[in-house]
């Protein structure tokens, strides 16, 4: 049971890294909030839903809410970021894209009205269940588990080892210095809400597919929840994102096994709380801003 | 008809004022293919103002700007990097936290346009051994892995002139190279320099050491309180009365 649980927790944790990878990219690059990123989130569940309603398969759907969501990241980024590039813009851009959250939820519950959705999938995807080492799992899970470890991998070979990588650390470092080295820095914020948007809203299909409904509210506790991990694992890190979302995972799993569900909130906020007051940073991070990086 | 065809780069009547303080006035010249122009004046003459209205960090009030044939004035930074004019600063600007292959690769003009490009391993070494060779070129090779940030500061000059070469300009502007140097760094300097003049069409060099000057230098121009108020050969423009009067009427260079 407890060791169910753990692996219960890894695959709820993979969901909230590849949405904390999100916030961070984001964070990394343009030093600010996108409190939008959480509903781009909610609203992958019920793109999919949408998509599958129309009569596409599983798999078009996935490639439907990627692109879909990566261009209402574009569109996030030019509403609520372009004119607000400034350091001393912070304020007015995390209240631009907070705002945009509340109309993406507003126009969702409009769709689709306030309550749960069912987003049933033909075959038995959804239930089916494989035996390892005489644990029973149910295999969606371990799938999701296996699609989001791989895209983070993917994202972090990307970061690394590509040139587009290498222009999102430069901007990240100083957008001044990337635009003197060439760099089309409005492409590369872009590129970056385009990946963080996509990956956000994979994350919402597959909490849909795996609970079996779509819902409006899943983007405010889920994407609170992402914003403690990014703060836990270390502003501007993916590897730290990575780690902290497995960590809440866990933690949250192991919450239910000792009967403390009821509490399991409650942990994640006093865990972060407990992590900053040892390091401020993060896991990761170093708390270096762009100035003095500069 | 001759000149027009010859210049690289033709400013015409720019003039740029921060807050009613003129910095540029009716600034007009030509950088000629070939050649390494020397930009000197006392500070405050507005040379760095000079250079960042045609590198595009700042706009013209008035006037315009031509390079090879195309009208730049109103173009932003990052085009006009792309479009082959490429500058290093006085202040070092490197991107300190990353390695020193890295800043010349994310600098290299192919690479902008193919973002993906280097997954491919086969045309990713094509990069790599471009920009190693520029390493090589600067005698930064040996350091290719380490953080830009960590380099000494000769070192991290070479590679901010490394870096705005990586971009395969055809016109380079060299704000205050030698500045904080000795006078054997700037000898070296000086050698480097020159072996990057074989790689652009033309050098710009912003430079207070009146050594150096003489011996890169083609042509000279000398700025005062945002003017032009000499232009010619080094020898002649340095014997100029009104030029020895701008450099000894001030405290001297300090910058």
């Amino acid at each position: 049971m407890l060791v169910e649980q753990i692996v219960n927790g890894v695959v709820l944790g993979s969901m909230y890294a590849l949405i904390a990878q999100g916030y961070t990219l984001v964070f990394g690059v343009l030093d600010k909030l996108n409190f939008a990123h959480g509903e781009v989130f909610m609203l992958g569940g019920f793109i999919c839903l949408a998509s599958i309603a129309l009569g596409a398969s599983l798999p078009i759907a996935i490639l439907v809410t990627a692109i879909v969501s990566g261009l209402l990241g574009l569109l996030v980024e030019f509403v609520g970021f372009r004119k607000f590039r400034s350091a001393d813009a912070h304020i007015t851009a995390a209240l631009s894209s907070f705002a945009i959250g509340l109309v993406i939820i507003d126009l969702s519950q409009k769709v689709w009205g306030a309550e749960p959705v069912a987003l049933t999938l033909p075959g038995t995807l959804q239930t089916a269940t494989i035996s390892i080492a005489g644990l029973k799992m149910v295999v969606l899970r371990l799938a999701i588990l296996a699609i989001s470890l791989l895209l983070m991998l993917v994202l972090y070979l990307v970061v690394v080892k590509t040139s587009l990588g290498r222009r999102i650390r430069a901007v990240a470092e100083s957008p001044t210095k990337a635009a003197l080295f060439g760099i089309n820095v409005t492409r590369v914020n872009q590129q970056v809400f385009f990946i963080a948007s996509a990956m956000a809203a994979l994350a919402g299909l597959a909490l849909a597919v795996r609970t079996g409904y779509a819902s409006t509210d899943v983007g405010f506790t889920f994407g609170l929840k992402a914003l403690a991990i990014m703060a836990i694992g270390g502003m501007g890190d993916i590897r730290g994102a990575l780690i902290g979302g497995l960590l809440i995972g866990v933690l949250e799993a192991l919450a239910f096994q000792w009967g403390l569900g009821q509490l399991a909130d409650v942990f994640v906020w006093l865990f972060m709380i407990a992590i900053l007051l040892v390091r401020p940073a993060g896991l990761f991070g170093t708390l270096v801003s762009k100035e003095v990086r500069a | 008809m001759d000149e027009v065809s010859q210049s690289i780069l033709a400013v015409e009547g720019l003039s740029k004022s921060f807050r009613g303080l003129t910095a540029l006035e009716s600034i007009s010249l030509e950088v000629i293919h070939g050649e390494i122009l020397g930009l000197m004046g006392p500070n405050g003459a507005g040379k760095s103002v000079f250079v960042n209205v045609v590198t595009g960090f700042y706009r013209p009030d008035t006037g315009t700007i031509n390079f090879g044939g195309r009208d730049i004035t109103h173009l932003p930074s990052y085009a006009l990097a792309r479009l082959g004019i490429a500058r290093t600063y006085q202040n070092i600007r490197l991107l300190r936290r990353m390695t020193v292959l890295e800043n010349v690769l994310v600098a290299t003009k192919d690479h902008v346009e193919q973002p993906f490009r280097s997954v491919l391993a086969r045309n990713q070494s094509s990069f790599v051994t471009t920009a190693l060779a520029l390493l090589e070129q600067f005698h930064l090779a040996d350091k290719r892995d380490w953080l830009a940030g960590a380099l000494a500061y000769g070192e991290a000059r070479r590679l901010e002139i490394a870096r705005a070469l990586a971009g395969k300009p055809s016109l380079l502007f060299l704000d205050e190279p030698a500045a904080g140097m000795n006078e054997q760094e700037t000898e070296e300097l000086a050698g480097t320099i020159r072996s990057s003049h074989q790689m652009v069409e033309a050098i710009v060099i912003i430079e207070h050491d009146v050594a150096m000057m003489r011996e890169l230098a083609d042509r000279l121009v000398v700025m005062d309180s945002g003017r032009k108020i000499a232009e010619g050969r080094p020898n002649d423009v340095l014997a100029q009365p009104n030029v020895i009067e701008a450099y000894l009427g001030t405290d001297g260079p300090d910058d």
